[in-house]
């Protein structure tokens, strides 16, 4: 990067729209994938899908790489610049641009952050529903590049089930409609192709989501069982019995006794398993479905049963639950956090799969996890300063996805693939499966321009995976999660 | 043509060419292979060959009169009609592009659950015609379009070869979503194999309310302002021609019918109906459980009942919407499922319609999405970087361009 190219980006953005400095630049140097860490050559920030547009025409002419970025919450590197060049943050990109509260939808900025939204819905009795335990801090792009989940996508549904379209740059600078605030195009659906391609299809710079009423009524249950596979089959005999919670979460006996050793909510610490499940809906059958679901629970082996009473003791109960990921950062100097999927009726026999191939190992380890869709989330723990047991580790986590692919899931389920599952593609896809993707993607942004290098491994990739593993960056000053 | 192509098939899988004629113009070879790999087989060859394909399921969607501009063989996939996997307590499903909707909602019902799928004649209408038609009914918000229910599939490409995209499971982000892009190609750039489908749970219970609306009411915006917040399954209005086509005549006063849909639990269908009766009254006729559910596929079928017909989608949810538009033309015949944004207009008469028609019709936010027996143009064309990105697409996916889509 010239003295020049950085004229040129000041005379398209600003000055306050071009970050150059080496402090700034190690920033964006990763996302919450640490262990990955590649300076960009420049950060930008533009404030308008013009100023995007021109920046990657900018990119273009120069052939400079562009890697899109909203809060950098990512897990998989998705944020990443591994080959330099731009970091194109939507950071001041963050408005809600219009809201139509009888039609029920909004166009927003992609820097807007999820939780934001939903705030500044609230006053119209709306709320938009993708929840990802990151959402306090994760933009609505960047929930539209990983199709984030969350807890009550259980109900709900993921990111793409609540984007109506998209205004987007590709990868020549185009601006492009797709979709829009209709429910269906014609033709063509490529607004819920680009949701989950990872900002390497296009960068959305104006989303149009479906809001939702607010429930009327909601229930948060805790239960607790003597095993992990209990408290599964209770997941299961739910939702046999045609009841669709809005949340159903698992904690197993490891990841409790760190959050109730620091948060003091009330947890057992002795439950082999806490199960959080959370019902919403219309204020007649609420009281109904909590029973039948309490019922159920405790047919199945619950010992206890904890009602929440107010809000306040709701959200101390999914603080509980979104506390995981910092309770785990506390514990040990490094830990891995995993996310894969197996069908529903197989997670006991899966988390059964993980104690053991990290014990194998010398490995401690915990879980929790999306109950209600299969999601699970085994957090490895290890000592960062023993290579012996980051290589175990990184090990053991490809194993655990290994047998995610067996049992007929999936390597991700809300994470990305990124760079930190990239090698696993071949193992989850056939070459022809892959070569088909990579000329879609092709079509798309035919110079490898847009986030380059991530979902798809390269020609004669054989890299097992990350470098190394060090400790997770953790933000305390962050109530919640990213998992 | 080469040769080869009846070869490679059993006998039995070529079929008379007649029944699949467009525009009035058969294809010189119609192939109804009985598996995936006779299917594969059938587009490697037609790639070879430069011949080109069109893929049929059941027929139920698309516009014979059309004449598409290249067209050698009908290739049927009705034949692919097994259920693969059936995870009641996972909620998933998949199935060969051929299983028709009957039969995997008759193999659901039996455990209680729900294909979110919807589409005319549903008897007949397969799950791959229904995907690859992006169909959907009354119930298109409640369910969500077919992209939205779709978690996997098998594809075969044009030149035969044979791909996996997403999986099994509700959750998954592994990978591009070729099978979400294929949901409204139509049969462009690959053909639906199979398909795993996230399934719903039945409803405890299931009502339709049947009310009269005049011309007043229809354009009086506030009296139905209540509804979309009420989220009822589905609300369709009906021009009093196509309410005849209803199984409920008794106390229908022409011109409009409305009928609302409720599939909740008990309690709250109940209280959703009492909410209703203060803002509209009673209804003139109230059906439940199987009534409505056949109820239900009448209003889809009612998508393809008339031709000529044109189909648009809107992002409006008040039927006040439609008001100033139904006195122009056709106030007789038209089907809007107001919730899933969804109108079928059906002008009297073929030909070309005013270029002011499909303007005015934008003007009030009703974008065509299909015209059938008349020819309807977008008031707007497609953006030119879009077009291009099609273009690339299909480049890339199918260079040889062996897989046509019939006209619309």
């Amino acid at each position: 990067m010239t003295s020049e190219h950085l004229d040129e980006l000041r005379a398209l953005l600003g000055s306050d729209g071009v970050l150059d400095s080496r402090a700034a630049r190690f920033t964006y140097e990763a996302d919450a994938l640490v262990l990955e860490k590649h300076l960009p050559d420049v950060v930008v920030l533009p404030r308008s899908t013009d100023e995007v547009s021109a920046v990657v025409r900018w990119a273009r002419a120069r052939n400079l790489p562009v890697t899109p970025r909203g809060a950098g919450t990512g897990l998989a590197g998705g944020a990443t610049p591994e080959r330099g060049g731009i970091v194109l943050s939507v950071n001041r990109m963050d408005q809600l641009l219009r809201l139509d509260a009888e039609r029920m939808f909004a166009w927003v900025q992609p820097g807007l952050v999820n939780l934001q939204l939903s705030r500044e819905l609230s006053a119209h009795g709306l709320y938009y529903a993708p929840d990802p335990a990151s959402q306090q801090v994760s933009t609505v792009g960047g929930n539209v590049a990983t199709n984030a989940g969350g807890p009550h996508c259980l109900k709900y549904g993921v990111t793409m089930n609540h984007v109506l379209g998209l205004v987007a740059v590709l990868a020549d600078g185009a601006v492009v409609t797709l979709g829009g605030e209709a429910p269906d195009a014609p033709d063509f659906d490529l607004a819920s192709f680009v949701v989950g391609s990872e900002g390497t299809l296009a960068i959305a710079t104006e989303i149009c989501v479906r809001v939702l009423p607010r429930p009327a009524a909601v229930r948060t249950m805790l239960f607790d069982f003597a095993t992990v596979e209990e408290s599964c089959r209770a997941v299961s005999a739910v939702i046999a019995a045609g009841i669709i919670p809005a949340a159903m979460e698992i904690m197993d006996q490891h990841t409790v006794t760190l959050v109730e050793s620091w948060l003091h909510i009330g947890l057992a610490l002795d439950a082999g398993a806490v199960l959080l499940i959370e019902a919403d809906g219309p204020a007649v059958s609420i009281d109904r479905q909590a029973e039948r679901i309490a019922a159920i629970a405790r047919a199945q082996g619950a010992r206890s049963t904890r009602l929440a009473k107010d809000d306040q003791e709701r959200a101390a109960i999914w603080k509980g639950r979104k506390s995981a990921f910092g309770a785990y950062g506390r514990s040990a100097s490094g830990f891995y956090i995993m996310d894969g999927v197996v069908p529903r009726t197989r997670l006991a026999e899966a988390l059964a799969a993980v104690y053991r191939l990290c014990a194998e190992r010398g490995l401690e380890a915990g879980n929790v996890f999306h109950a209600g869709d299969g999601n699970l989330h085994p957090h490895v723990l290890f000592d960062a300063d023993d290579p012996r047991q980051q290589a175990a580790a990184l090990d053991v986590s490809h194993e655990i996805l290994r047998m995610c692919i067996r049992m007929g899931g999936t390597i991700s389920g809300e994470h990305g693939v990124g760079i930190e599952k990239r090698p696993m593609m071949r193992e989850l896809f056939a070459p022809q499966d892959l070569a088909a993707m990579a000329r879609a993607r092709h079509a798309f942004d035919p110079e490898e321009r847009l986030n380059p290098g991530k979902i798809l491994p390269g020609e004669g990739e054989s890299d097992p995976g990350p470098a190394q593993l060090g400790g997770m960056r953790v933000r305390p000053d962050v109530e919640g999660a990213w998992i | 043509m080469s040769r080869a192509l009846p070869s490679m098939l059993d006998a039995e899988r070529t079929v008379d060419p007649a029944g699949y004629a467009l525009g009035g113009r058969a294809p010189r070879m119609a192939l109804k292979p009985g598996s995936a790999d006779e299917a594969a087989l059938a587009l490697e060859a037609a790639t070879r060959d430069h011949a080109a394909v069109i893929a049929w399921g059941a027929g139920t969607r698309i516009a014979r009169d059309r004449v598409p501009e290249r067209y050698d063989i009908a290739l049927d996939l009705s034949g692919l009609d097994r259920i693969l996997e059936y995870n009641p307590e996972d909620f998933t499903l998949t199935a060969e592009c051929g299983a028709t909707l009957a039969t995997l909602r008759q193999t659901l019902a039996a455990r209680g659950q729900e294909l979110p799928l919807e589409s005319p004649q549903a008897a007949r209408a397969t799950l791959g015609g229904t995907l690859a038609a992006n169909a959907s009914g009354p119930r298109r918000l409640r369910f969500g379009a077919p992209r939205d229910r779709i978690l996997g599939a098998r594809i075969a490409l044009a030149d035969g070869t044979r791909i996996k995209s997403g999986g099994k499971v509700v959750k998954n982000v592994a990978g591009y979503a070729l099978h979400r892009l294929l949901c409204g190609a139509r049969g462009r750039w690959g053909l639906f194999l199979e398909a795993s489908l996230k399934l719903a749970p039945g409803a405890e219970s299931r009502v339709a309310l049947l009310y009269s609306i005049g011309a007043g009411e229809i354009a009086d915006a506030e009296r139905w302002r209540f509804l979309p917040r009420l989220e009822p399954a589905f609300v369709t209005v009906l021009g009093a021609q196509a309410a005849q086509e209803l199984p409920l005549q008794a106390g229908l006063i022409p011109p409009f019918a409305m009928v609302i849909g409720l599939e909740d639990d008990a309690a709250w269908v109940a209280e959703q109906e009492r909410i209703i009766a203060e803002h509209l009254g009673l209804p003139i006729a109230r059906l439940e459980g199987e009534a409505q559910a056949a109820l239900v596929q009448k209003l889809t079928d009612a998508e393809l009942h008339l031709s000529p017909r044109v189909s648009f989608t809107s992002a409006h949810n008040n039927p006040a919407i439609l008001a100033p538009l139904i006195s122009t033309e056709g106030a007789g015949q038209f089907v809007h499922h107001v919730l899933a944004g969804r109108l079928h207009w059906y002008p009297r008469a073929s030909g070309t319609m005013p270029a002011e028609g499909s303007a005015l019709f934008a003007a009030f936010g009703f974008t065509v999405i299909e015209s059938v027996g008349v020819r309807y143009e977008p008031a707007e064309p497609a953006e030119g970087a879009i077009l291009a990105l099609r273009a690339r697409i299909g480049e890339a996916l199918d260079p040889i361009g062996t897989l046509q889509v019939p006209g619309r």
